[in-house]
């Protein structure tokens, strides 16, 4: 399926989370839209290989292992990133972690490690990337229709998320006219993160989806290819939905 | 995956409002990119243009004259316009009005306002979103396709001083009829949205103070009003296959003013 509608020719993406599923698929759409490819993720065997197979001759993609959650890394990634392909015109922010704990027995370990990979980590990455940023270009962070609604089991990852949105809305004051900024929420998207909760939950998501059916993760990543387009060129300090219909409310 | 098309060519989309203004920026910008557009608008003569123009860029093109406030001529329009071009497939409700009054034609205050004027600015902005939506959606349902875009404002969600209350009202109600449609005719395959423009440069902003307007850019963190362009470019996302699985949001058009 090709929908590259919107032309990234000569443009660079810099992408946090590159070997998740929806990171992959930004991946892809931002390449097949002629975009150079900066990807990074935690290992890098698997970022080189997901970037091997995007661009064997590897002119377009840069592969590196990056721990979002140590600034120091994150900078020399952005240092990187520059060096190879000059300023940055897109950047998103997909790396995350989502596991699950209900409050009454979740350990100080393990809501800090949340709140390092699910917030931490958007702060670092957006500030290391200012700098490099080019006129005109855009941030996208990924936040998560937990993040507006709360989400059973997972008050790390929703308080994380609720504070990617308004530490998105107060980065794009900040940073207009020249940066927009904006974030999405997936809602149930197809991949291992979401079978596991069908798996647990049965048919009840789908059955509450107006569009009865899972999101794909193309479908995030066209959401991100038009938010950092020029048809979006008045958009900046929102936040979009991508989920069916399964929470009509913000 | 279901959804709506790659690409907009060959769709037939039906913009009212879209002799002017930010209804005639989406209408040119549906047909640049491919889809087959209605022009429809109360005045027949800039619909008769804005269709003469397109036609002449080469495109598919037909205007429509209807009072969107009145359902039996938006049943004839649509009857014409799926006649001449085929199925809708893309609905904007776009036509809106916000009438002023005073001394100076710009204010429109609550205890001046005659319930006419109330009346007819409830019929074209919410009633006429009803009235053309409830005359496509058979067909839509039928062929279990199609996109549903409606123009709200962000005089829906919070106060803005050079709109009545009307206005405010209606782009509201806009919004709720947005999340209980799409929630409706989510299981047809049929997506509906709304954008809600800030402070965007046309006739009806122009028919306001001017310090009014400038206060407004100097709230917009973009530092500027928005152009019709500006909106026609997230109505062109929501109406393609790129937002298949993007329904009951109102996106705010706005240069960051007031960020919902």
């Amino acid at each position: 399926m090709t929908r590259a509608q919107y032309d990234y020719s000569s443009h660079t993406l810099v992408l946090t989370g590159a070997c998740g599923s929806i990171g992959r698929a930004i991946a892809q759409r931002f390449f097949d839209s002629g975009a150079n490819c900066v990807l990074t993720d935690l290992d890098q065997d698997s970022v080189s290989a997901f970037a091997d197979s995007l661009d064997p001759t590897g002119q377009r993609v840069l592969a590196l292992a990056l721990d979002v959650t140590d600034p120091a890394k994150v900078d020399a990634v952005m240092q990187a990133s520059h060096d190879r392909f000059g300023p940055i015109h897109a950047l998103v922010t997909s790396a995350g972690l989502y596991d699950d704990a209900m409050v009454a027995d979740m350990p100080d370990a393990q809501w800090q490690r949340a709140i390092a990979i699910n917030l931490d980590s958007v702060f670092y990455t957006c500030r290391a990337a200012i700098p490099f940023m080019a006129e005109q270009s855009a941030i996208v962070n990924i936040a998560s229709l937990a993040g507006h609604r709360g989400s059973r089991a997972h008050a790390h990852y929703a308080a994380a998320k609720g504070a990617v949105l308004s530490f998105s809305r107060s980065l794009a004051v900040e940073l207009a006219p020249k940066i927009r900024v904006n974030a999405v929420s997936p809602g149930l998207i197809d991949g291992p993160m979401v079978q596991n909760l069908l798996s647990l939950t049965g048919s009840h998501f789908i059955d509450q989806t107006p569009m009865k059916r899972l999101g794909q993760p193309e479908e995030v990543a066209s959401a991100i290819a038009f938010l950092c387009s020029a048809d979006a060129s008045f958009v900046t300090a929102t936040s979009m939905h991508i989920n069916g219909g399964l929470y009509i409310a913000s | 995956m279901s959804g709506h098309p790659d690409t907009h060519t060959g769709r037939v989309a039906l913009v009212t409002g879209s002799g002017r203004g930010i209804g005639r920026a989406i209408a040119d910008r549906l047909g640049l990119a491919g889809a087959i557009v209605a022009y429809l608008d109360h005045d027949p003569e800039l619909a008769r243009q804005a269709a003469d123009e397109a036609v002449k860029a080469g495109r598919v093109a037909l205007g429509v004259s209807a009072d969107v406030a009145d359902a039996q001529a938006v049943a004839r329009a649509v009857k014409q316009v799926e006649a001449t071009l085929g199925p809708i497939d893309i609905l904007v409700n776009n036509a809106g009005i916000s009438p002023k009054s005073g001394a100076d034609g710009k204010r429109a205050l609550t205890w001046e306002m005659d319930i006419d004027e109330w009346q007819r600015v409830v019929g074209v902005n919410l009633t006429g979103a009803f009235i053309c939506s409830n005359a496509v959606l058979p067909g839509m349902v039928a062929r279990q396709r199609g996109a549903i875009v409606s123009t709200s404002s962000v005089a829906g969600k919070t106060f803005c001083d050079i709109v009545g209350i009307h206005y405010a009202a209606t782009k509201a109600g806009l919004i709720g009829f947005t999340k209980h449609l799409a929630g409706e005719v989510g299981p047809y395959g049929i997506t509906v949205n709304a954008v809600a423009p800030g402070r965007i440069d046309t006739p009806l902003m122009r028919g306001t103070a001017s310090a009014a307007n400038e206060a407004a850019k100097q709230a917009t963190p973009m530092r500027r009003f928005g152009t019709p362009d500006d909106v026609a470019g997230t109505v062109l996302y929501l109406t393609s296959g790129n937002a298949s699985f993007v329904t009951g949001q109102t996106i705010d058009v706005a240069g960051g003013w007031l960020m919902t």
